[in-house]
Parts: structure tokens; sequence; C-alpha cells
């Protein structure tokens, strides 16, 4: 809960900017009434005497020549209603209605986005956010689980210095591929494989290791394995049918592993563990061995490892301790020198293959030693304060002297296509950023599997795990500690921006790639040190953020979305993504085995990382560019029905008088433009999806923003102000001399009428213009809108014969009435 | 940027049927796949040079067409607001107005220029003058016009409402102001027959002035607008007042006055008698006489006209000038290469 922020409510880039659209067009619109309205205090004089302007009836004040004042004022008002036609009010309603169609019934419903294994299709949890996905420069992606399965599988082990395991993994495949090398696969038949185990060596497999040369570090491998843990068996005691309940992927893996090496861990019970061990004495004997579980020193984030204290049948105390390899090896007995070093290349050989590692150590126990530790162990147990903080004290007592057994490695796959579509990702000129918990390596190697990071690639690293800042920390303190490493990390992050500027002003320079681990980004986020490090992350090509906090990761996102007003997208599985994905503009969940959190915090739920590339290039781009059609498309069409009316304020002594019946104006929104626009919003489409995903690069002009800059709307509102004038004058300069056959001439509504016409068919056919393709529902919308007016004014004109329109102008002088007291 | 090769295209199915899925085919599948068919309207040269091409061969013609039918109508304008005053009051025409006891009597002589087919459409012409401005266009009662007096509110015809206790009829400042020139036609010696009736629209006389309603008490207050009218003739007969009730939409505009149904021949001499009754003085207006024929386009304009012939002559050499563009400077379409992330690369 200490990573938990308020939840924010997200609004789009776009919209924001649409604001500013809107608050122009308020400015315009003042603009225009100034105008009309000085205009009207001019033109008002006496000398107009069919007008009556000097008459004092009530509301005659409104045109009084002998308060012009009073005159501006209140033409100003009325053509404040008079000119509203210039803001867009229905876009909101409009794009509401795109976006929620666009998001429930295209990204839910994408057959190219739909899990079939777990049946998960994608999920839009908002429809406000579709545009933004069109403009995203930075992504922030966990690791685990977001890009890899977050499916572990015992894949190897070093046990008393001899690697066992025979599996190639992908990101090996990848380095090979990679330098040119061929790895031929000989997967033997009589392999095992079940979830959470794909290991294969004949050595160790049926009773085997009895025959290898160190087989009771074997055996104290695999008991260590069967009885160090907090694992549930669940179901049948028999091999097959049982079931771990594991707090963790990794321990099921583990005691997984064991059982398949013959050491069956059945039952637990509050203070006993069974296991059914083969071939222990002779080779083929089973026998249940039940062991007396006297203490759990568990597992937390500080320890980073776990112990289980245990007494044999025989009486023997064992102490078996799994844990990180760095905390581990701190807590070995001396001596056994030559294992320890061939287990560190191993574990440094499976970190760079991409496997999780872990170290197994073991210690037998004097009686008395233990007793007079239980007795600690107990009290710290039993302590009401800080209980958390003396248990691990006391744990610290016992974890020493220890011997390493060997070594785990545990491969959790990356997903499927996971390179290919940060491949293309990276085409479409997005950055991404790898925050993850675990080891620099791991995330390294991680980086290199997934495409991220090349051997091209000018890397920086910044580390805490440097001998200096390692002798500072062995003299604990603490204040030190944090002002020495506060200065390392600025040397560092100096010197590394100086050489990226070097690189980055010579301009054939190599790509950059920074990692930094969590302790370094601590010093790092400082804001002191906040703006070099935006500096040099913001001119890298990917960034690997390791061993990073849920807090941290939530305040990385946060400062390239406030330092650098880039579009950032967070993406992960887990709880402790979550504050990352609030953090950013869009956040988007992995629906997958890590709960459900991440996916209720999220704005989009997708089922694999893969459908990332669908979700931004294809859905996010089109929105983005249906959005900025659909906005600009509505500023356009308001502005030069509008304009009309504006000019023909001009011609009507600044009056206010209006050029188009009420009916016309109240319904040229909401029946004669308005489908044809959403249907643009909903399939206007420049390239097909596969053309999206085959140029990436497509996806840059969302980046950039280039269909919604100031220039667009400029362009816009030059074709408005030119149609406008010559629908206008074309109408106006017609209208003197026009006739109809039998010689009469026209008035006011029939010129308007004919404006309307020119405005609506216009605005429409225009709009066929803007596409970039075109369905059969374009067509019908758009001669449906034209057909509607025509249609309408063809009925309208015989049910208001009979009266002339003027019922709407007592508003107007309603308006008067409520300036003016009586 | 478009890389479809091309100029329309239907786009095929996305998606392959997915296992154990029945396979959709509809409209709604395609739908929500996104999948519609639809034409990509590409701007190849080729579609470009030919449309702008195909605007210009319909705008000249239509150009052509208009204007030879704007110049067939002939149309004789004359201003007489200022002839029609007497020299020496020329400098106070506001005098000349407003003093009943100066005659308005007016004599003006029109020359056909060419010769006039019957009808000969009769207009006055007003400039400058507001029928559209706000406190004009809604100072009437339609109510009134069509039902006569009866409880209806008058209060939209501000300030001119009532005289005495009762609303006048019709009310409001556009009766108020009703045109009131007279205008009698002779060529030669024998007087042209002017037919006044069946000026107004239809709709108008039937469906907005009542057949029942007299002018009873108009034009009786003490300040006087415009031209009186008959008590006795229901205003649904009082086609001037119809007419000049239909408010015009701009400052300068023509109202019907009558048609002359004879032929006129070329170089016929017209001698307007004409009564100057209507004050155009006080704001600057002006007055003039129009005499036009028609054709199937209407009156005499040659702005349209013009403008077809600018347009379709415009678009013709932007065709030209982009199939000489296209001829020296041609490439390949569908050509990765040109577009803009690799124009960038290879510059840069």
């Amino acid at each position: 809960m200490m990573n938990a922020m308020n939840v924010p409510s997200k609004r789009s880039t776009l919209e924001r900017k649409l604001d500013k659209l809107i608050l122009t067009l308020f400015a315009t619109l003042f603009v225009m009434c100034f105008i009309g309205a000085v205009g009207s205090a001019v033109f008002v004089n006496k000398k107009y005497f069919y007008l009556h302007l000097e008459s004092s009836e009530e509301g005659g004040a409104q045109f009084d020549p002998r308060n012009r004042f009073l005159v501006f004022l209140l033409t100003m008002f009325t053509l404040i209603t008079l000119y509203s036609t210039i803001i867009p009010i229905s876009l909101y309603v409009s794009i509401e209605m795109i976006k929620f169609i666009q998001s429930t019934q295209f990204i839910n419903k994408d057959l190219h986005m739909y899990h079939l294994e777990t049946n998960t299709p994608a999920l839009a949890r908002t429809s406000n956010l579709n545009e933004e996905l069109g403009q995203v420069e930075y992504i922030f992606s966990d690791k685990t689980g977001t890009l890899t399965r977050n499916l572990m599988e015992f894949f190897k082990c070093s046990i008393g210095g001899e690697v066992y395991g025979t599996g190639v993994t992908e990101i090996e495949r990848g380095i090979a591929e990679r330098s040119g090398k061929k790895i031929e696969e000989n997967i033997s038949s009589n392999a095992v494989r079940e979830k959470g185990f794909n290991f294969d060596d004949p050595r160790l497999m049926r009773g085997a290791w009895r025959n290898e040369p160190n087989p009771d570090n074997c055996k104290e491998f695999f008991r260590c394995l069967a009885i160090c843990h907090t694992v549930l068996p669940e179901g049948d005691e028999s091999p097959e049918k049982i079931k771990y309940q594991a707090a963790s992927p990794d321990e099921a893996a583990l005691v997984i592993a064991a059982k398949n090496f013959g050491f069956f861990f059945y039952r637990r019970t509050p203070t006993m563990i069974y296991v059914r061990e083969s071939h222990v004495e002779k080779m083929g004997k089973i026998q249940d061995v039940p062991y007396e579980i006297l203490n759990v020193l568990e597992f937390n984030s500080t320890r980073k490892r776990q112990s289980v204290v245990c007494r044999y049948p025989d009486g023997r105390l064992v102490l078996y301790c799994k844990g990180a390899d760095t905390v581990i090896y701190e807590r070995l007995a001396d001596g056994n020198n030559d294992i320890k070093k061939v287990t560190r290349e191993h574990l440094e050989q499976f970190g760079s293959s991409g496997l999780r590692t872990l170290c197994l150590a073991y210690k037998e126990l004097h009686p008395d030693v233990y007793e007079s530790w239980n007795e600690k162990f107990i009290q710290a147990k039993s302590s009401l304060r800080d209980r958390e903080r003396k248990l691990d004290e006391v744990a610290e007592l016992i974890e020493h002297d220890l011997i390493l057994i060997g070594s785990t490695a545990i491969e959790d796959k990356l997903q499927e296509g996971v390179p290919a579509c940060i491949e293309t990702l990276k085409r479409a000129g997005i950055k991404i950023w790898v925050l993850t918990g675990d080891k620099i390596e791991t995330a390294i190697n991680i980086g290199y599997a997934c495409n991220l990071i090349n051997n091209e690639m000018k890397q920086f690293i910044i580390s805490s795990e440097t001998d200096a800042i390692r002798e500072v920390e062995e003299r604990g303190d603490q204040i030190e500690i944090a002002r020495f490493m506060k200065e390392e990390v600025k040397k560092e992050l100096k010197s590394c921006l100086e050489e990226a500027q070097s690189y980055f002003s010579s301009l054939s320079g190599p790509k950059l790639a920074l990692v930094i681990d969590g302790k370094c980004l601590m010093y790092a986020l400082d804001p002191s040190l906040r703006v070099m490090l935006l500096n040099l992350s913001l001119n890298c090509h990917a960034v690997v953020c390791c061993r990073v906090s849920p807090l941290q990761k939530a305040q990385v996102t946060s400062l390239v979305k406030k330092g650098a007003q880039k579009i950032t997208l967070s993406i992960g599985d887990g709880a402790n993504d979550v504050s990352m994905i609030q953090a950013a503009h869009v956040g988007v969940g992995i629906s997958g085995l890590e709960g459900m959190q991440a996916v209720m915090a999220s704005d989009f739920a997708i089922a694999q990382f893969r459908y990332l590339a669908d979700l931004l290039l294809v859905h996010g781009r089109w929105s983005y560019l249906r959005i900025c059609k659909v906005v600009t498309y509505f500023f356009y069409k308001n502005l030069t029905f509008t304009l009309t009316q504006f000019w023909f304020t001009f011609q009507a002594g600044f009056s206010g008088q209006r050029f188009y019946d009420d009916w016309f104006q109240s319904l040229y929104n909401v029946i004669f433009t308005a489908l044809p626009v959403i249907i643009v919003g909903l399939f206007d489409k420049d390239v097909s999806a596969s053309l999206s995903k085959k140029y990436p690069e497509l996806y840059m002009e969302g980046i950039r923003n280039v269909f919604f800059k100031w220039r667009v709307v400029a362009i816009w509102a030059f074709f408005s102000l030119y149609q406008s004038l010559i629908f206008y004058y074309f109408v106006s300069s017609s209208s003197l001399s026009g006739k109809n056959s039998a010689g009469k001439t026209f008035g006011l509504w029939d010129v308007s009428t004919m404006a309307f016409t020119c405005v609506v068919v216009t605005v429409n056919l225009r709009l066929l213009m803007i596409c970039n393709s075109i369905t059969r529902w374009h067509y019908i919308s758009v001669g449906g809108s034209i057909l509607a007016w025509f249609i309408f004014i063809f009925l309208y004109s015989g049910i208001s014969t009979p009266y002339d329109r003027q019922v709407s102008f007592s508003l107007h002088s309603e308006a008067g009435n409520l300036i003016i007291p009586r | 940027m478009d890389l479809d090769s091309g100029t329309s295209s239907t786009v095929g199915a996305r998606v392959q049927a997915i296992p154990g899925r029945p396979a959709q085919h509809g409209a709604l599948y395609q739908f929500k796949q996104q999948n519609l068919p639809a034409c990509k309207p590409v701007l190849t040269p080729a579609t470009v040079i030919a449309s702008f091409l195909l605007m210009g061969f319909i705008f000249i013609p239509l150009g052509l067409i208009t204007l030879r039918a704007s110049n067939s109508v002939v149309e004789i304008v004359d201003r007489y607001d200022i002839e029609c005053i007497p020299e020496e009051l020329r400098s106070n025409k506001l005098l000349y107005i407003t003093d009943d006891s100066i005659s308005k009597n007016c004599s003006r002589f029109l020359k056909v220029p060419k010769s006039m087919r019957a009808p000969i459409y009769i207009y006055y012409q007003l400039d400058n003058y507001y029928q559209n401005h706000r406190r004009y266009v809604k100072s009437r009662n339609d109510k009134q016009l069509l039902h006569g007096l009866g409880d209806n509110s008058t209060s939209s015809c501000k300030p001119l409402e009532s005289s005495g206790d009762l609303p006048i009829v019709p009310c409001g400042l556009i009766a108020w102001s009703v045109f009131n020139d007279t205008f009698k036609f002779s060529s030669g010696s024998s007087e042209l027959k002017v037919n006044r009736k069946n000026i107004a629209w239809k709709s108008d006389r039937n469906h907005k002035f009542g057949k029942d309603v007299y002018p009873f008490n108009f034009q009786n207050g003490p300040l006087i607008g415009g031209g009186k009218l008959d008590p006795n003739t229901p205003l649904s007969d009082q086609e001037d007042l119809i007419v000049w009730m239909r408010t015009a939409a701009l400052p300068s505009f023509r109202k019907l006055y009558g048609r002359i149904e004879e032929d006129l021949d070329a170089d016929d001499v017209i001698v307007v008698q004409l009564m100057n009754n209507y004050n155009a003085y006080s704001f600057g207006g002006k007055k003039k006489l129009v005499l036009s024929t028609s054709s199937w386009l209407g009156g005499k304009n040659d702005f349209f006209g013009v403008a077809s012939l600018f347009i379709g002559t415009f678009c013709m050499l932007i065709s030209i000038v982009f199939l000489l563009l296209h001829v020296k400077n041609p490439r390949p379409y569908g050509d990765a290469m040109y577009t803009s992330w690799n124009k960038k690369s290879s510059s840069s």
C-alpha cells in the first residue's frame, strides 16, 4: 500500500489541445461580436426613418442612437447568441460516440488481439484514450509476465561445480543467430516434460545421479529443493495428480523439479514435511521420509533468501537455505573455494542466458547451538514491536557458515512474438524502457533477447555494484553512503551525458542504450540530478532500469511524462505495476497470470505483449487519424456556417438579424451534417491494418502530431473563410437580379435558404474529399444528409407558410429585457 | 503517401477463420474487424490532371451558356431620385420630399437599346435601404395580416403598434414604410398598359394575407412613413403591400412593380410619368427604375458566367501545369523509397 497513489482521471492530450482550440474559437467569437457591436453602434442613426430608432417604446433602447454605448452592449449579447454556432457543442457528443464504438466494437472485438489459448479478447476499459494510443512515444514495460510468459520452468542446475541440463534458451539461440552460428538441438524422446519442468539430463534422471562424482551433493541439492519452501500440496498424493500451491511460480517449479528427480514432496502438516525419496540408499528403493520442520525463516525482499531448519528422522539438525547469489555468497563458510568459483562462473553463464538463478546451501546444526538460537528466535517471534526487523536479525545469527550445494536456473520464456513486436515498435519511433525488479545481468540479457539492445549500441551502465560503492557500504554509515552514492551517480551521469552529446553531435554515431539500477536511480531521481537523467535518457534509444521498486517505476514514468512532455504508455501485468500504469498517459494491463490488479488499474487490457503492435499501430493510429479529421472537420463546418452569417451582419446594418431560419441553424449540426462525420470517425483509414504494421514508420506522424497542429487548423480556417465568402457573395450577388419565372424577386428567407443549401451541399461533399477510403456508408450518409435537407425544406416550407418565421426573434428582445430592468 | 498500388481496391478478408469459431462473413463481422469493402481514392497524377481537365470542360461551357443567357436579357436601369428634384431644391432634398405642397411629378425618357420581348418586368430598385435590419424585419404581425383584428397581441409590431385603442392594421414598421412611388409608361403617343396584377408570390397572397382584413386605420398617425392603402380592399389584394412585405435580403433590392405586356422595339423612347413620393433622401438611398426582360436563367447577371469561365480556365491551366510537371518529372508509384522516413534517412 506504500506504493499506492491516487487514481488519476485521464484525458487524452488531443482532447486537451482541443480545449485550446475551443478557447481560440471563443476568442474569435468575441472578436466577431465586438466588430459587429461596434458596427451596430456606429450604424444606428435617426436618418433611417423607417426604423424609428429614436422612439421611446419599451425595448427600443437596443437601437437607440442617443445611447450608442448601450447599443454596443446589447448588440454584443445578441451577436453572441447569433454566432454561438461557431462553438461546436455537438463535437463532444460525436467524439464520445465515435470513441465508444471504436473501443467497444473495434478494439474489443479485434480478432488480431484475441488470444485463443486463454480465450481473452482485448479490453478497452476506457473510451477516453483511443487516439492517445496513436501518439505514444515512450513505452515503459515491466519484464516478468509482460515480456515473458511468467511460466517458470526448471531449466538447468549446477551441483557441486558441475552443470546439468542440456536445453538451449531462446536468448542463447538469439545470440547464436546474431553471431551466425547454428545450434543443432537434440531433443531426446524420453525427456520429461511437464509444466514447470523443462529439464533433460540423463546424468541426473531416474537415480543416475548416484553415479555422479558428487552424489552426496546431489542428494542435498534435491532435499533442499524438496524441503526448503512454503509450498502446499493439493489433491491426490501421487506424482501425476498432485498440484502445488505456491506463492510464486519459481517456488512451484523448484518443488516440481525435486519431484522429477525422485524427491516427491507429497504432504505437509504444521510441523512435518513428507518426502517420498527414491534411489537414496540403493537404486530403485522408495521410502517415505518425514522431516520435522522446526523453523521457517521466510522470504522477503530485503533478505532475498529463505531458510528452513529441519530435523531428520535420525535426529540430525539441518538448515537448508536458498536465495539470491549475492546474499548466499556473503554467508558461506570459508574453504571449498573451487566450487564457489566454478559455481559463480556457472551463475554468470546462466544469467547471460537469461535464466533466473538461485543458490542453494545447507548447514548442519549442533543441537546446543540450535537450542540457544531457538530461544532467541521464539523471543523475537513473540515480540510485539519491530517483529519483522527482530526476526531478520535473529535469522542473521544462524544463516552463516553455510555450505554451497549448487544453483538452480529457471527459465522464464519470452512471450511469443515479443522480439518482433519490439522491433516493429522501435521502427515506429517508439522508445521502449524496460523497468524490472531483476538483476542487471538478467535485465541486459532480456534486453538482448527481445531486440531492445544489440551489440552495435553504445551502452551506458550506471550500477551501484562497483567496488568503490561497496567499500563505502561496508563501513555502514547511512549518511555517508547516501552522500557518496549521490556524488558517484552525479559523476557517472555527467560523463555519460557528455559522451552521449558527443555522439549526438556527430550524427552518424551509434545508437545509445542506458542501463541503470534501482539504487542509482533513487539518487538520480533527486531533483538536482533529474534534469541530467532526463537529458541522458531521452537521447537513448533503449533504457533498462533494473532492481526498481514499484514506486520508482511510477517515478520514472512521470519523469518522462512531465519532464519531456511526451506521451507515455506503461504496460505491466502485476500488482507492482499498478502505480506505473496509473502514472502514464495510457496504462495497459496484461491479463495474465498475476491476478487482475494491473488490469483493473489499466485503460486497456491485452492478453499478450505482441498485441501492443496492433493496439498502437493499427487501432491507435487509426483512432488518432480519425479523431483529428473529425475535430478539424467540425471546426471547419461550424466556422464556415457561422462566417456566412457574419458576412451577412455587415449588410444588415450590424443589427444582429439572423440570416438563417432558427430551424436551419439548430438542425445544421444535428441532422444535415451530423452523420457523415461520424462515419468518417469510424471507417476512415489511410492504409490497411497489414500495411500499418508492415510500415511502422507511418506511426511517427502521430508522435509528431502532424494532423492536429495549428498549421492544419489554420489551413482549415482558410478554407472556411474562402468558402464562406464564395457562398455569401455568389448568393448575394445573384439575389439582386434574381427572379423566378414570373419575374418575382426573392425575399430574405429565399436568399438565406439558397445560401444554406450551398453550405450544406458543399460542406457534405467536402467531407468526401478528406476521406482516405470511402465505403458505401460514406455515400449513404453524405447523400442522405443532403437529401434530408431537401426533404426538410420541402416539408418545412409547406408547414410554415401561413406565418413568416418571426417567432424566434422574441428571444432576443427577452435577452435585451434581462439587461435593462424595466 | 498511399502505398496501395491500385487506384481502388477492395480490401480482402484480413483474418483467417479462427479454429473453434464459426467463420463469420456478415456485414457486422466486417464492421467489427474494420474490413468493410471500401474504395480508396488515390491521387495519382493521371486522376488529378483528368479531374482538373474535367472541371475545365464543365465550367467553361457552363460559363459561356450562362453569359449568353445573361446577355440575351435587355435591361434598362434609370436612377431618378436626384434627376426628379427640381434644380433649385437639390441642395435641400429633405425639404423637397417632406413638403407636400411641392409637386412630385416627374418625367423620364428611356431609350430602348435593343428590342425587348414581352413580358417586360418593371422593378423599382432601392439602394442603401436596410429592409433586413433586425428591428425592421420583426416589426410585423403575421397573425394579424391573416386574421385581422382579434385578441392577437401585436407587441411584435413595436414601435408602430396601435393608434388610439385599436391596433393598426397592418401594424409594424414594414407596412408603415410601404413604397409609394408610382409609374406610368407611354411610348410615342400610346400609353403602355402596365399589368399590376399577380406581382406578389402566390403563397403570400393566398396564405399570409387575409381576404377579410381591411386596412381601416392605416397611416392615420402623426408620422407618415410611406404609402396609404385603400381601406376598402382586403389585404390579400393589396399586392404592392404584399410585395413590399416580403423583406429583401440585402440593402440593395428590386421589387416587382408590374409588367408591360407588349414588345418594345429598339430605339423606342419610353416616357415615364412618375410620382416621386417616397423618401429615400434622408438616409442617402438611391431609387432606380428597372425595365428588364427575362431569360431562362432569370435577370441580367454576368457574375456567375464570368466566375464559371474564370474557374474553368483556371482548372485547365492547372491541369496543363501538372501535366507538364508530370511529363518532365515522372516517378514510379507505390515505391517505399519515397516515403517520408526513407527520404529523411537518405538525406541525412
